[in-house]
């Protein structure tokens, strides 16, 4: 009996399913202005997705990116928007969690034609396989090389890899690093860390130098041990790919134990926050932040105009890396869908096909030139050099730059 | 040898600041057999309020507000938690994850984004002794620990509350029979492991460390295995286990190049290492009290 | 559980859920049902036999890596042994159970809250493992994870099949597995705690003195039940695998294992109808906050001031954890139920008692 009622129920379920929303039916049509349209738009509206770390460790990188890329869609929406439709962005906090971050993709996924910030790459590696199928243009809040290949991700700026190039370029050439000599790399455990490592052999062949590594943990924030492992070894120089706080941390241990050796960084392993605490002097003295984008003091245009806005929508917030990087990676959106709008194709594909059109994209100055038209590319090989001053906006001034490398051209992504 | 000095030196100083924290677990399981997993959670609180007023009130005010409030607010778990929940201790202990989960959110969304300096008064500088660099951080965390944990010794052996304290962790129901008030052992433990939470916060935070931020109560993680492999009820054992993670965690750091065959990025695995070691050996850490019953 | 036709009326409308909802309710469904039977694995050892586990994170890596491995082909730096799906499945459930079992001398021997961190032990040394050992996790990125493919059909996107008009991708397919496991590991939970390993396991924990003293072996009671929740455990690896579709070391940490005691004490400790309850709970919370923050109130959207969806949904998983410890000792199974918390003293353990 109870069988054959299930039974019954359930082929009643199975007629329902012909008035189901998820029956097949195209998604792609055209509007009355001639424009193709595709998931994410409507008539009067684009959604773009942010899948960003508001709670996370990732807290104070993922609240620049994402309050800079609402700066950006609220001007271009004042501009007028892009082919009379309002950009939206659909922000979604992770917290860094793997799984809280795949179900985000998911509900997020169906509703956006792109998303403009992906934070955590385990996140984005669990994604990964999900981007093809939904032909989904990301861009990830990292730079790592090994998704350059990817189709349907696009890093903005340069890779870990060429800014230690460029970092070590520097030691060699402003602070008399002499071949023979010993560099000590310290780094985090996992993709960034190991891509810099990767960098960092590459440049230290060039140059002839000889890589010291040690390997942390992002829950490392005593660098005592490293700092007499490397003493120990006689470095005369220390490569960091770490977070900000193992960057307070070894600036001043080193500083304190007479290790009195240039320090130069990876982009992440700053913030400017860090002035104020008791390694702030040290990381005034011998430390380098190398960068892919232009210190928020520099005069460049697009960076005035930046800090002036920014600083006008959030009052009293600092101005970091984050907000440069969120700006610049929302515009390579705007941009995108801008031309899109031109091709009358704002179909996913269309989105991608006109954001690969862009070989040399202009950010105003606040980064170098981009190439983004070949998959597997490096954008730029291009990288500032910079140093902490408690006084400059953004707390960093610019030392050199942009420049690039002999050693960064003959680096080939493997 | 400079470097294995340093590296041991180093060890004991790190240790010191595990022993305090491991400390706090020890008094609270010695009186009420709970395991406070909101302990970094306490610590995190001190931290936080001595950050907020040391501009205003200087370092040992701020200090002693952030003792006080931390204190307090163990106070109020041990009366909200334990006074009410009727469930297996170790369930209770469960409760504990709670808690941590709701004071953290709370407070690291407070913290948001920064950085922050609990102003203590020895800020960078070191000391050098025969060519070995020390923080003076350390050394004071060195200190506090031999003084506190001195301190708890004498008075579990010499003043009343130590002696209740005692015989509610022996049996504490014949302790309640011989009018001992068990409420206010309970209680006046968890008031005391609060306060050493918010001493140890100084010491996690300040210099080699870059301060306190939303991930401190992560570090204070590392005082977990620390207490167990010294013995959840041994006061000692809280400051052998404290010294033995941080000179292990100080070694395998140094001289990660000679281990590199066991995957780099070891040091924060040791600690467990050497605790699930030590449990193999003695179940009950090494100076627990054994489980009397044989079974 | 004596009332079959109200119970199979629960399992029904789960039937016909693929035919309606979206990617993301499958998704989250699918979370939720391995987190179940990870959690059903973990109450037979905390809720049923009395020991703590911090380590239960650890087993399900054991069993998504396992299968990984066992099915997945050598390719480029990662290695695998190229298994037929469901025979890979199964062995990495044996796997786990195997893990279990080595952790025996000390699941065996120690018990409360030392065993808590002992295996805590097991989350830190496992994730060094996984980051360590690149060819068989692929490392920090991990590793893409091989479909399922029972009888030649296969629980992924790689074949269209349509059913009644509504495409069936993997999640639908999967989504059938996905009960089919549940069901079985509910089912077995059952059988086990009905039985007399079942009461082995509650004298264990209520009365271990008495129970060694009736010859109950204490020591290989709980290192057995270690090793069936780490099978358990193994298997909801397995499912979460196949729904990630790709399996990142990352996800495995003590967060994780925390969330799975959210799960049990919040559904109630010693019931399998609660273990599910409860891994609902958990892992639906923080996903219909952020989903539906911008319609409620007091919670602010991303990216705005005020109290985030995530921290909201802290608040109250840290708040439901402390209040069920509290107020309601039988947990969500004790409200589902009906019987107030008191009168029902069988499957609870309501009795305090040392850890040691």
């Amino acid at each position: 009996m109870k069988v054959r009622t299930t039974f019954a129920i359930g082929l009643a379920a199975l007629a329902l399913t012909s008035c189901s929303s998820k029956a097949v039916s195209s998604q792609d049509g055209t509007g009355a202005d001639g424009v193709k349209t595709g998931k994410g738009v409507t008539k009067d509206k684009i959604t773009l997705g942010a899948l960003t770390d508001l709670t996370g460790v990732y807290a104070t990188l993922g609240k620049s990116i994402t309050q800079a890329q609402q700066l950006y869609f609220e001007q271009l929406n004042a501009a007028g928007g892009v082919c009379g439709r309002k950009v939206d962005l659909l922000v979604r906090d992770h917290g860094y969690d793997v799984q809280k971050g795949v179900s985000a993709y998911s509900e997020v996924q169906p509703k956006v034609a792109g998303i403009t910030q992906l934070i955590g790459s385990p996140v984005l590696g669990a994604v990964l396989p999900n981007l093809e199928r939904d032909k989904l243009l990301v861009i990830p809040a990292a730079w790592p090389s090994s998704v350059l290949k990817e189709k349907y991700v696009q890093v903005v700026g340069s890779t870990y890899e060429i800014e230690v190039i460029n970092g070590i370029d520097f030691l060699v050439r402003k602070k008399g690093l002499a071949k023979g000599a010993k560099v000590g790399h310290v780094y985090f455990e996992g993709e960034y860390g190991e891509s810099a490592l990767k960098g960092a052999k590459h440049a230290a062949a060039a140059a002839g130098l000889t890589i010291v590594e040690q390997r942390i943990k992002p829950t490392d924030t005593d660098m005592t041990s490293q700092v007499s492992a490397l003493k120990a070894a006689g470095v005369k120089a220390i490569v960091l790919s770490a977070g900000p706080k193992q960057a307070a941390s070894l600036a001043g241990v080193a500083a304190a134990s007479g290790l009195d050796v240039p320090i130069v960084s990876n982009n992440p392993g700053f913030a400017p926050q860090l002035l104020g605490t008791a390694a702030g002097p040290a990381l005034q003295k011998n430390f380098y932040l190398v960068n892919g984008l232009q210190a928020s003091s520099s005069n460049v245009p697009g960076i005035k105009a930046l800090v002036a806005a920014y600083g006008k929508k959030y009052p009293g917030q600092t101005i970091d890396n984050g907000v440069s990087f969120g700006y610049v990676s929302a515009k390579v959106f705007g941009e995108a869908l801008k031309d899109a709008c031109k091709a009358k194709d704002l179909t996913r594909e269309g989105i991608l096909a006109a954001h690969r059109t862009h070989a040399a994209f202009d950010s105003d100055g606040i980064a170098p030139k981009l190439d983004f038209s070949q998959v597997g590319k490096i954008g730029t090989l291009e990288s500032f050099v910079q140093k902490p001053d408690a006084k400059a906006a953004g707390g960093l001034t610019t030392v050199e730059g942009p420049f690039t490398a002999e050693a960064a051209k003959t680096f080939t992504v493997g | 040898m400079t470097r294995l000095l340093e590296l041991l030196i180093n060890g004991v100083s790190l240790g010191a600041v595990y022993a305090l924290i491991a400390l706090g677990f020890v008094v609270i399981f010695r009186a009420t057999e709970v395991v406070n997993f909101a302990h970094a959670s306490l610590l995190l609180l001190g931290g936080y309020v001595t950050a907020v007023l040391h501009d205003d009130l200087g370092f040992l005010g701020a200090l002693a507000v952030g003792v006080a409030a931390a204190a307090l607010c163990g106070a109020f778990l041990e009366f909200v938690l334990l006074r009410r929940a009727k469930a297996r201790r170790d369930v209770v202990a469960i409760a504990t994850v709670g808690i941590d989960i709701v004071l953290t959110a709370e407070l690291t969304r407070r913290i948001g984004t920064g950085v922050l300096s609990l102003g203590d008064p020895w800020h960078n500088s070191v000391v050098h002794i025969g060519g070995v660099t020390i923080a003076q951080t350390r050394i004071a965390a060195l200190l506090t620990a031999a003084v506190l944990i001195g301190a708890f010794l004498a008075a579990f052996k010499y003043t009343s509350w130590g002696v209740s304290m005692r015989a509610v962790a022996e049996d504490s129901e014949t302790a309640a029979l011989m009018g001992i008030r068990l409420g206010r052992v309970s209680m006046s433990a968890w008031c005391v492991a609060g306060a050493l939470a918010a001493v140890a916060a100084v010491f996690i935070t300040a210099f080699p460390t870059p301060g306190l931020d939303r991930t401190t109560s992560v570090a204070a993680l590392k005082a977990f295995p620390a207490a167990i492999l010294g013995g959840l009820d041994s006061t000692t054992g809280a400051l052998v286990g404290g010294l033995l993670i941080g000179l292990t965690e100080s070694l395998v750091g140094g001289y990660q190049d000679d281990l590199s065959f066991l995957g780099r990025g070891l040091g924060d695995v040791a600690p467990y290492a050497v605790m699930v070691a030590v449990l193999l050996l003695r179940p009950a850490g090494l100076f627990g009290t054994r489980e009397v019953s044989r079974v | 559980m004596s009332r079959p036709p109200l119970t199979a009326l629960l399992w029904l409308p789960l039937l016909i859920l693929p035919f309606y909802v979206d990617m993301f309710w499958l998704q989250a469904g699918l979370f939720v049902m391995a987190a179940a039977i990870g959690a059903i694995g973990l109450n037979l050892l905390t809720g049923s036999t009395g020991q703590l586990s911090m380590g239960h994170a650890f087993f399900l890596a054991v069993g998504a890596y396992g299968y990984v491995y066992f099915a997945g082909e050598t390719s480029g730096h990662v290695t695998g042994l190229g298994l037929p799906a469901p025979v890979a499945a199964v062995l990495a459930v044996a796997l786990s159970g195997l893990a279990g079992w080595a952790f025996s001398p000390i699941a065996g021997r120690v018990s409360g809250v030392y065993l808590a961190i002992a295996s805590l032990a097991l989350i830190f040394l496992g994730q060094h493992v996984l980051f360590n050992l690149e060819s068989v996790t692929g490392g920090y990125n991990g590793r893409a994870v091989p479909p399922m493919k029972l009888f030649g059909f296969a629980f992924d996107d790689s074949s269209e099949l349509i059913v009644a008009g509504v495409p069936f991708g993997g999640l639908e397919r999967l989504w059938y597995l996905g009960i089919a496991l549940l069901l079985a590991a509910m089912l077995f939970a059952r059988g086990v705690l009905g039985a007399r390993p079942g009461r082995a396991m509650n004298l264990v924990r209520d009365q271990r003195i008495a129970a060694a003293a009736l010859g109950v072996p204490v020591g290989k009671v709980r290192a057995k039940a270690f090793t069936l929740s780490s099978m358990y455990a193994g298997l909801a690896g397995v499912l979460l695998a196949l729904t990630f579709q790709r399996a990142v070391p990352d996800y495995f940490g003590m967060l994780l294992a925390l969330d799975y005691l959210a799960m049990i004490v919040i559904g109630g400790l010693g019931s399998v109808g609660g273990a599910v309850a409860g891994a609902a709970f958990v892992t639906l919370l923080p996903q219909l906050l952020a989903r539906y923050s911008g319609d409620l109130p007091l919670v602010a959207a991303p990216g705005a001031d005020g109290i985030s969806p995530a921290v909201a949904a802290r608040y109250l998983y840290g708040a439901a954890v402390v209040a069920v410890v509290l107020f309601l000792p039988t947990g969500l199974s004790g409200l589902l139920s009906g019987r107030l918390p008191g009168l029902r003293r069988s499957a609870t353990p309501m009795k305090e008692e040392s850890p040691q």
